[in-house]
């Protein structure tokens, strides 16, 4: 709302500087935008400089969208009376003081449905179509708004100063000399005034003449019937419609205007009168014209004053201080309450314009608003139960996030929403979840994976000089079958570790990552084993599926290069990624204590084992074998060398593992751990032809 | 004619000698010395020593005498010379320690992060229980539980992100032995704030009620300099018998001092559909303490968080009793505290994930 600084100082004597005034509003709830330094528009043209000030008026308080409701708030403010509204511009008699009894009505008004509009006040007047005043014009330009003839700006100009939006017709172009308000009629159009052609529908209320709509109800009138330079007769409306009906239209035609910014936010039923006797006069004022005939007001959907009680207690309870009872009757008096003392407080009758005002709660924070906020006290809530712990899962991100960055990764956030074919790659697309009204094709699903955005990361990082990258994110992922599930993503290019002058670079593998997963699970406290898999997003030959206890919760491995290419990584290192499913391992690991075993008594053995095997036998194959086939006392079995190339045949790899064997209760015996090596070494044998080297 | 005396001869030679001795300071400089001073066949002190002839009779004796002692005064001087230098040799296997370590690569916690664990904790340490909940939510939870019902003007304040078939949202409260896995059944939305989560918490517990909801939240904004269409939140509430403004006022001043230092604290009147009254909270600038500059937009204050006494229909929305129960509401955004805090000035850098920022910041 732009507040020329002149005009409110005709409404309230305040004599503050626009610094000053705006420094105590936004104490009050009005926060300015901005200050714009202006000449001088008071009629007294004085020295001083004037200036706009342009307030913040919050959705709740449409009555401040108007000079005279600012100029409320400024007086209880500063403490002044006001808004005076014999001083302003233009104020004289009014149409309404002066009833022309007995002249016909020369239109006739008919409200068809009183919910959607409560009340129609509706005039004549012949007029003399011309340019508006210059003062009128200046005023209208310094709150945003274009002068167009001398009709239409007293409208605008009565808008500015009461908040309440009007219109004015053509009489001539109205059918039947007719008002007629009524739900439009399925497939009717309309021409509204920005020129547009409109189709309407029935759940758009509409003022119509004996024919056809001339306006859009509280949103803007129609181009054939508006007020033109041939214009001799026109008709005035000022109506009230109901709040959610304006917004509806609103919204389904894209049609925003003051005058339905004001409406769905709640017009005050009663400023419908005052505000047509204030267009009059000032038509008359101006030159403009002269009423014809009485003013019509119909008003089917009264409204009544709320009544409501105010407690000294509440007032206390809530705020935790007391405010003086000359203050409470002070600032509720100045805002236009009316109080009237109880034996617990007030009851308070609260002015039509006041749609914010429903409750008790409300009333008391009006008195704390111009009381000021500043002047509470400063306390600090007890503690009346004990503290409750955090969420484990929070604690639980915490101590990867530590986990993660130690090993190297750097946290990354991403959207949780990304381009349809970026999510495409890494689920079908019948699970991914659409967006129904995304801002881009960028953000049109909800990431059905952490990693397309990872990587697109990794992608800007290379893009910047960086060759050895690592990331990670801990966040939601989205499906249409799982619904909404936490993950934990890394990803990783360029070098296994820095460089340095004393070693040769290695760049980053599989089993690099696969040590991230399974320090993560371990820190989790999930034991879990991979085994090879087909996802499309992940290199052939270098992609496992991550497994626990039979159930996929995960998967590792190289980044398909065509899928690295479309992030923009082409021709660039390899890129490692792994991503699990956080809420799958942090359920499995629920309820798992820590147990400390008994440190070992007995010395351990330790036997090394080479064999030659097919190359296409898995390591976990080998391991289950020896597991099998040996006796308790097997505690770790751990590969250490492997090997293909010379003396080793084509198709054949050999293998070597280290056994180590102890007891609990007894040391071992050279035959007993030579005996649980035959019996390895048989089954391994048999199961796989190996041959011991 | 200088001294050409024999004895002469020797102390000459013998302050040669020290000259050399005290300039040589490699293996090789003592050969040299040693091959000059002492060699059979070419020495300087051999030389001397066949000079004997040319020593009257008498003399010989003390002669030679005089040229042994500087024989074996120089082979001490060299022995003891050459283990000084042996001594001051690195050992076998010795490092240049002005190389450079082998870098421990190490990574970093994001800095929006950072600060959600900086809040967290103050929380904590207040006594809140900090929880999470899901990032997609339905209608009732987000708004009309929270006094905005369908229609509602305010809700054109958060621009929402609709899904375009409902999914099951994500599970909270685990933890709690009242509520085990509680679950989104129907989300429809993508949560404007984390409030939605105070409403689910508080249909299933009894007050008093003091927690903090941290997350990610989504509006329908363009990607700008200062805004996101995704964002960090915590929101907090307190609900108990004789919760008040002047609580509320108790609890930021306590929790922005600890966060940002010695700044002054105020509150703004402001509006919120599920507050009532609510309370912009503003810090003063410590750009320019508080006399105004480009940062504080020349006011000398800064927004910091949104806040109020919880909205009685909200109560009513949960079944507590608003005669019975108040309570103060919050929400704070970790851009924002993050820009304020290192100086950031483009809200963008927090999701380019460049590691040239996040380095910045240390683990
Ligand atoms: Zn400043």
């Amino acid at each position: 709302m732009k507040v020329l600084l002149s005009w409110l100082r005709e409404l309230v004597d305040v004599k503050e500087s626009a610094q000053q005034v705006a420094q105590k509003m936004s104490l009050r709830g009005f926060a300015v935008e901005g200050i714009e330094a202006i000449e001088d528009l008071s009629a007294e043209a004085s020295a001083t400089a004037d200036a706009v000030l342009d307030f913040e008026v919050t959705a709740n308080r449409p009555d401040c969208m108007s000079m005279v409701g600012m100029a409320r708030e400024v007086a209880v403010a500063y403490g002044l009376p006001g808004p005076r509204l014999d001083h302003v511009r233009g104020a004289g008699p009014t149409a309404s003081e002066a009833p022309r009894a007995g002249d016909p009505p020369a239109i006739q008004i008919i409200i068809d449905d009183p919910q959607l509009c409560p009340r129609y006040v509706g005039a004549v007047a012949d007029v003399q179509v011309g340019p508006s005043p210059s003062w009128m014009q200046a005023r209208l330009q310094a709150a945003g708004i274009r002068p167009i003839s001398n009709i239409v700006d007293v409208t605008n100009y009565v808008l500015l100063e009461l908040g309440h939006p009007m219109h004015a017709f053509d009489l001539a172009r109205l059918a039947k000399a007719q008002i007629r308000v009524r739900p439009a009629r399925a497939g009717e159009t309309i021409k509204t005034l920005d020129g547009q052609t409109r189709t309407l529908s029935p759940d758009m209320l509409v003022i119509a003449d004996g024919e056809r709509p001339v306006a859009v109800a509280g949103v803007m009138g129609g181009a054939e019937s508006e007020v033109s330079g041939t214009t001799r007769t026109i008709v005035l409306e000022s109506a009230y419609f109901n709040p959610l009906s304006v917004r509806r239209t609103s919204k389904k035609l894209g049609l925003k205007t003051e005058a339905s910014m004001r409406f769905e936010r709640g017009a005050d039923p009663a400023a419908a009168a005052t505000a047509m006797a204030r267009a009059i006069a000032l038509i008359e004022e101006i030159g403009a014209g002269k009423a014809r005939g009485a003013v019509i007001d119909e008003y089917p959907g009264k409204t009544a004053h709320r009544i409501m009680g105010l407690r000294r207690e509440k007032i206390r309870g809530l705020l935790g201080g007391d405010v003086p009872e000359p203050d409470v009757t002070r600032i509720l008096g100045g805002l236009g309450f009316e109080l009237k003392p109880t034996s617990s407080g007030w009851d308070v009758t609260v002015p039509t314009r006041r749609v914010d005002v429903t409750r008790e709660v409300d009333l008391i924070e009006e008195v704390a608003r111009h009381y000021g906020y500043d002047r509470l006290p400063v306390t600090f809530p007890e503690l009346d139960v004990p503290p409750q712990a955090p969420d484990p899962r929070i604690m639980r991100a915490r101590h990867l996030r530590t986990i993660l960055a130690a090993a190297g990764f750097s946290e990354a956030l991403t959207f949780g929403f990304i381009s349809e074919p970026a999510a495409a790659a890494f689920a079908d697309a019948a699970d991914l979840v659409p967006i129904a009204n995304p801002l881009s094709e960028n953000f049109a699903v909800l990431r059905p994976s952490v990693l397309p955005g990872l990587v697109d990361a990794i992608a800007h990082n290379r893009r910047r000089e960086q060759r050895d990258i690592r990331l990670f994110e801990i966040g939601a992922r989205f499906s249409r079958a799982d619904g909404e599930r936490r993950a934990i993503a890394c990803a990783w290019t360029g070098a296994a570790a820095a460089e340095h002058w004393g070693g040769t670079a290695r760049p980053v593998d599989f089993f690099d990552m696969k040590a991230v997963v399974d320090r993560v699970c371990d820190a989790i406290g999930v034991g879990i084993h991979t085994r090879p898999s087909d996802d499309a997003w992940l290199a052939p030959g270098r992609r496992a599926a991550v497994m626990l206890d039979g159930t996929r919760v995960g998967a590792v491995g190289q980044l398909a290069p065509a899928l690295a290419d479309s992030h923009g990584l082409v021709g660039s290192d390899p890129v490692y990624v792994a991503e699990l499913d956080l809420d799958a391992l942090e359920a499995a690991a629920a309820g798992r204590s820590l147990r400390v075993e008994p440190l070992p008594r007995y010395p351990s053995v330790t036997r090394d084992i080479s064999i030659l095997v097919d190359d296409t036998l898995a390591a976990a194959d080998i391991r289950a074998t020896i597991t099998e086939a040996a006796p308790v006392f097997l505690v770790r079995v751990a590969e250490f060398d492997r090997y293909q190339g010379k003396g080793v045949p084509d198709g054949k790899v050999s293998l070597s593992l280290r056994l180590t064997f102890r007891s609990s209760d007894r040391t071992l015996t050279d035959a007993e751990v030579q005996g649980a090596m035959d019996a390895i070494m048989t089954a391994l044998k048999n199961r796989h032809a190996a041959i011991q080297r | 004619m200088p001294d050409t005396s024999p004895q002469s001869a020797i102390e000459t030679l013998r302050a040669d000698f020290r000259a050399r001795l005290s300039a040589a300071s490699t293996d090789r400089d003592l050969k040299i010395l040693d091959d000059e001073f002492l060699s059979r066949k070419s020495g300087s002190v051999t030389a001397l020593l066949k000079q004997i002839t040319a020593v009257p009779a008498d003399q010989r004796r003390e002669f030679g005498a005089l040229v042994n002692t500087l024989k074996t005064d120089i082979e001490t001087a060299l022995t003891e010379a050459r283990a000084a230098l042996t001594a001051s040799r690195p050992p076998a296997g010795a490092v240049d320690v002005t190389l450079p370590g082998r870098e421990i690569t190490i990574g970093r916690i994001h800095p929006l992060m950072r600060v959600r664990q900086q809040v967290e904790d103050i929380f904590m340490r207040m006594g809140y229980e900090i929880l999470e909940g899901p990032e997609v939510e339905d209608d009732y939870h987000n708004f009309e539980a929270l006094n905005m019902p369908p229609d509602h003007p305010a809700r054109d304040m958060q621009d929402t992100l609709y899904l375009a078939a409902p999914i099951v949202g994500g599970t909270w409260g685990a933890h709690r032995r009242a509520i085990p896995d509680a679950q989104v059944r129907a989300a429809t939305l993508l949560r404007t704030h984390t409030s939605a989560m105070q409403i689910r918490y508080m249909k299933t517990t009894p007050p008093p009620v003091r927690i903090l909801v941290p997350g990610r939240v989504y509006r329908r904004d363009n990607l700008d300099l200062s805004h996101t269409p995704m964002f960090q939140q915590c929101e907090g509430l307190v609900v108990g018998e004789g919760i008040t403004l002047a609580d509320l006022k108790g609890t930021f001043e306590a929790m922005l001092q600890q966060l940002f230092g010695d700044v002054k604290v105020r509150l703004r009147p402001s509006f919120f559909p599920y507050t009532e009254p609510s309370a912009e909270v503003d810090i003063s600038c410590q750009s320019c303490g508080g006399t105004g500059c480009g940062t504080c937009k020349h006011t000398g204050w800064l927004e910091i968080l949104g806040s109020g006494m919880v909205h009685p229909a909200v109560f009513e929305a949960v079944g507590y009793d608003p005669e019975k129960v108040t309570g103060f509401a919050f929400g704070i955004g970790m851009e924002r505290v993050a820009m304020l805090k290192y100086g950031v000035d483009d809200i963008r850098l927090f999701y380019e994930n460049d590691l040239r920022f996040l380095e910045q910041f240390p683990l």
